[in-house]
């Protein structure tokens, strides 16, 4: 009897206090609300995004554009530290505080968001999508993400290293000039021939093999890309034949054979971006490395003399395509079909605005530093050096997609990088990694 | 007699002796100490140095002094301002000090409770918040989320009450543990003045707590201060952001803005460290008691 | 007897409510999210014991992350409560400048897992790197980037870090020590070795019954510091169980077997802590 009281006293309290909580919350989203209705009807929309390197420059366009919508307003929320966006957009969901903007990176988040994902393909800004850049967002001819920007990686090289060696970067088109350069350049380091103007300089390459999305991902890319002509046809691909396995080797091994670690691959496998970028690139301690447009503005905070002075060299496939580099869409926004109409319609009204009006292209490209990934930008053009690189790639038409975001979920990294770090430390050869890697896509699909 | 005396003499010899040996050791000691203490501030020389690097100082020199080109004491000022510094800080102080005296209030009152209460659920419940000492944060994160938000609990009010719920299991074994050996007469000398069990805690028990409630406070705070997920995950708006969200502002997708975060880092351990000193005369006498009886 | 019920639920409710509501009904649904294929997104279907199946029978991963974890909660509770001894018998010999060093050992828990583990990242793969080429040691080369010098690597930071923690849990225990006792000794003519042994450490017992309790379960919780540290790289093989369940839900999007890790994951660590408490408590009795 004692007992049964006691409980359900401890109930009632806890009822009375969870009501308190309840009560006390519900009453702050009325008075919002009202204060909402009394003035002209204010529609909040809530963005939820992951690229911190633009965080404060879009911060500042929305006020642009709040100045011209008085009757928007707009929250923005970025997920600091790194690659947790994805953790922390399944929280945001699940707390019921879903956003009217976030972003998605390929076709697999498409299909896991899809029943959140407003339709886009009315959007004025569809038309002028550069081709490809929307196939991983699009299922059955309806498009659901506007993509962030156009992004391109390949071989970084230091023009004035390459300059003091008697080399010519534009001349480098396929594997075997490639090949002939870094002999050239490493014979001359080797030589002590550069000491004088690049007292740091130690190897040709410095190779990031401790972040398995820039081998499993970005460099494997450059070779199954050969294989499947979309992030799409690789996301619906059953079995991946993995017939460039032996020229992506070629190329692992070069970038492996003539870096400081040569003697010890296995210690690629601690080499982090900041090693390979900061303390490598940006302080010459090498001339080149394998990365994309994105570390200009890590390499221009250290050394803007070696920041305006990089070009890009192709990724070359031996024996398929040898003067090319990858060139894709990181990341889309894209809207949630959950909210309210007048909040859809504010969304999609502010992301057309950023990507198309004036002041807007200029935030994209001048303060945000993107390669827009649309037609109608004009004379409006990236102005880093390794932008402009990637634009005249692009131009000549000498690239290949970005497939990556098709591969099996957690294949990239967790199955074709750790792989290549196991070939690197020997615990296995490169026959058994590229084995193993065939068979866990089969795997997973 | 005379046996007794020389007995007595070669004792005091022998302690005279190992006097003098004593004094040496104390000295290989004291040495031994400070080096060790070296060993450990070794780190913070790197944090501090560092932070008054530039960042091309940072990656060309990192053991070295900041001087010439690569000083910048800027660094701090930037990061100050890029922190919000007074903002977060109050937020941080704000999330940090309620959420401490809450988990000081309701674990000590709870524990006392639970060690004067000699029934089977009193024990089931004791075992079941030490219990909870063992999961992990990251596989309850989604489903508290999910519960937090159905209880509209993602505001700063929620992530006080939710670190009451975190910081619960330590604090009430520390209490517990203390709490034991606090003798039963206290109390029972109080009840006979015709004091009600509210006034026996405030007035007897909570006084007598003071040594582990400053480890309760210290272990609770430094870590609520320090946290960095749960925050972000509860109550990541602008008006509301702690130091740690603005710290991982300087952790970008792919650059890592060394000089500002380290500058950053140490304004932010500074307000900690100075409440570490402030109290840590008391902390001595307090951690220990929190044994599992 | 009714009132004191009352003023019982009182004073207990109020955290009680909190703990419930964040720690324990999560847990529960967390539980039952095991027994399902949900994706984080959509609450997933039934899957029956499907999860734990897939996990026990067919990771591998997992195995070895687990070993890996034994292995290093072993290590480092070994580590971080003799460390910890040791310091703390260093301070309370009365040197001058003790109560300077005291907080000096402390100070490393004033900093956030993820921080110092970049911290120390920076320090094992530069400063290592430039102390091994200085002085011609190849050992201190290329630090973490094989899966010993991570464990070590690992073991080194947790052990810098909770040492002083833990020291300062045996200073109480070693000031509580009447001086009587350690004078009698003196006059028996114990060397400080026999003094140590005989009387200093089986009078502490009790503390390192805490000392392990607390070292153990961190360690095996361990999540920021090998995130920052080593990633769980190379090739996984200093993933630690913490980061293997957060890379099976986030990197894998397999929230339903990560649930089940996690349940597996806490009976293990129940049983291993509770067992580990058993023994020490039987020890203290028979000391």
């Amino acid at each position: 009897m004692f007992k049964q009281k006691t409980i359900s006293k401890l109930l009632i309290i806890v009822m009375l206090m969870s009501s308190m909580l309840l009560s006390a919350c519900g009453t702050k989203t009325n008075e919002t609300q009202g204060t909402g209705s009394d003035k002209e009807e204010i529609v909040e929309v809530d963005i939820f995004q992951f690229k911190v390197e633009i965080a404060q420059e879009l911060e500042a366009a929305i006020k642009a554009y709040q100045n011209d919508n008085p009757n928007v307003k707009i929250n923005l929320q970025t997920v600091g530290g790194g690659d947790d966006y994805g953790a922390a957009l399944r929280a945001k969901f699940q707390s019921g505080n879903e956003p009217a903007i976030f972003n998605v990176g390929g076709p697999q988040d498409v299909q896991d968001w899809l029943d959140r994902l407003e339709e886009l393909t009315n959007e004025a800004w569809v038309d002028k999508a550069l081709t490809g850049v929307l196939s991983g967002v699009t299922v059955e001819d309806k498009v659901y993400g506007l993509p962030f920007n156009m992004e391109g990686y390949g071989l970084i090289y230091n023009k004035r290293i390459f300059e003091a060696a008697g080399i010519d970067g534009d001349k480098i088109v396929d594997f075997a000039s490639l090949e002939d350069a870094v002999k050239t350049l490493d014979a001359k380091i080797k030589a002590g021939e550069l000491k004088e103007e690049f007292p740091l300089l130690e190897a040709v390459f410095e190779y990031a093999a401790k972040e398995t999305w820039v081998t499993g991902l970005h460099t494997s890319n450059a070779f199954i890309s050969q294989e499947f002509n979309s992030s799409l046809d690789a996301f619906d691909a059953k079995t991946l034949e993995f017939k460039y396995a032996d020229q992506l080797k070629k190329f692992i091994d070069l970038q492996a054979d003539y870096t400081s670690n040569a003697k010890s691959k296995n210690r690629l496998n601690a080499v982090d971006y900041s090693t390979q970028v900061e303390h490598g690139l940006a302080l010459e301690r090498v001339a080149i490395i394998q990365q994309g447009n994105w570390v200009f503005g890590g390499v221009n905070n250290i050394n803007p003399e070696v920041a305006e002075n990089l070009g890009i060299l192709p990724m070359p496939v031996v024996g398929v395509k040898e003067d090319s580099i990858p060139v894709g869409v990181p990341m889309y926004w894209t809207v949630n079909k959950n909210k309210d109409e007048k909040v859809i319609d504010a969304a999609k009204d502010f992301l057309n605005w950023l990507y198309t009006s004036d002041t807007g292209k200029d935030y994209i490209v001048n303060k945000f530093y993107f390669i827009p990934p649309l037609e109608g930008y004009g004379d409006l053009k990236a102005n880093d050096p390794i932008s402009a690189e990637v634009l005249r790639f692009a131009e000549a038409g000498r690239v290949m997609p970005w497939v990556f975001m098709g591969y099996p979920t957690g294949w990239g990294m967790d199955v074709l990088g750790v792989n290549i770090q196991k070939y690197y430390a020997g615990e296995i050869t490169w026959d058994e990694a590229v084995q193993d890697s065939i068979t866990k896509w089969q795997e997973t699909r | 007699m005379m046996e007794k005396k020389i007995e007595k003499k070669t004792v005091l010899t022998r302690s005279t002796n190992f006097n003098m040996g004593k004094k040496r050791n104390k000295n290989i000691l004291l040495t031994i100490s400070i080096l060790l203490g070296l060993l450990y501030l070794s780190p913070f020389y790197l944090v501090i140095t560092n932070s008054l690097k530039t960042q091309q100082g940072i990656f060309l020199n990192v053991m070295g002094l900041p001087f010439d080109k690569f000083f910048k004491p800027h660094n701090y000022l930037e990061a100050f301002k890029q922190l919000d510094f007074i903002k977060s800080f109050i937020n941080s102080l704000v999330i940090t000090t309620s959420s401490t005296v809450a988990i000081i209030i309701f674990s000590s009152m709870a524990s006392w409770m639970l060690v004067r209460t000699k029934t089977k659920f009193s024990s089931f419940l004791f075992f079941l918040f030490a219990a909870a000492m063992l999961i992990p944060f990251q596989s309850v994160m989604l489903p508290l989320v999910n519960i937090a938000g159905k209880l509209g609990l993602l505001n700063p009010v929620g992530l006080v009450f939710m670190y009451l719920g975190f910081g619960s299991s330590l604090s009430i074994m520390l209490y517990h543990g203390f709490i034991k050996n606090i003798p039963y007469e206290l109390e029972e000398a109080a009840t006979i003045d015709g004091c009600n069990t509210f006034q026996i805690f405030w007035h007897i028990i909570f006084p007598l707590l003071k040594p582990i409630t400053v480890t309760v406070s210290i272990l609770n705070a430094m870590w609520i201060w320090n946290d960095f997920l749960l925050p972000q995950l509860v109550i990541n708006k602008p008006q509301w952001q702690t130091i740690p969200l603005k710290m991982f502002y300087f952790f970008g997708q792919y650059s890592r803005r060394w000089d500002l975060a380290l500058a950053g880092l140490v304004i932010s351990m500074i307000p900690i460290i100075v409440f570490y000193f402030t109290v840590q005369k008391h902390i001595i006498k307090g951690i220990t008691q929190g044994s599992i009886k | 007897m009714k009132r004191s019920k009352i003023w019982f639920a009182l004073f207990v409710s109020p955290i009680l409510l909190a703990f419930t509501v964040v720690v324990v009904v999560p847990m529960l649904i967390g539980i039952y999210y095991s027994f399902t294929n949900w994706d984080g997104i959509r609450s997933g279907s039934w899957v029956g014991l499907s999860n734990y199946i897939k996990v026990l029978t067919n990771d591998k991963d997992f195995f070895k992350s687990f070993i890996f974890t034994a292995k290093f909660a072993a290590t480092s509770v070994v580590t971080i409560n003799l460390l910890g001894f040791l310091l703390a018998l260093l301070v309370t010999r009365g040197l001058r400048l003790s109560n300077v060093l005291r907080s000096v050992f402390f100070m490393p828990n004033l900093i956030g897992g993820l921080i110092l583990g970049f911290i120390w990242q920076f320090i094992f793969t530069n400063g290592f790197n430039a102390v091994g080429k200085f002085l011609g040691v190849e050992f201190l080369q290329g630090w973490l980037a094989d899966s010993t010098t991570g464990f070590l690597g690992l073991v080194i930071l947790m052990s810098w870090q909770m040492a002083g923690y833990m020291m300062i849990i045996y200073i109480s225990a070693l000031e509580n020590i009447p001086e009587s006792l350690l004078e009698a000794a003196d006059i028996d003519g114990a060397n400080s070795f026999h003094k140590l042994i005989h009387i200093t450490i089986p009078l502490v017992a009790q503390a390192f019954t805490v000392g392990l309790f607390l070292a153990l379960s961190n360690s095996f919780k361990l999540f920021d510091q090998n995130l920052a540290l080593t990633g769980g790289g190379p090739y996984n093989s200093t993933q630690m169980l913490a980061l293997n369940i957060y890379n099976t839900a986030f990197r894998f999007n397999d929230f339903g077997v990560a649930q089940a890790k996690a349940v597996l994951f806490l009976i293990a660590v129940a049983a291993i802590t509770l067992t580990q408490i058993y023994y020490s408590k039987k020890r203290e009795v028979e000391m």
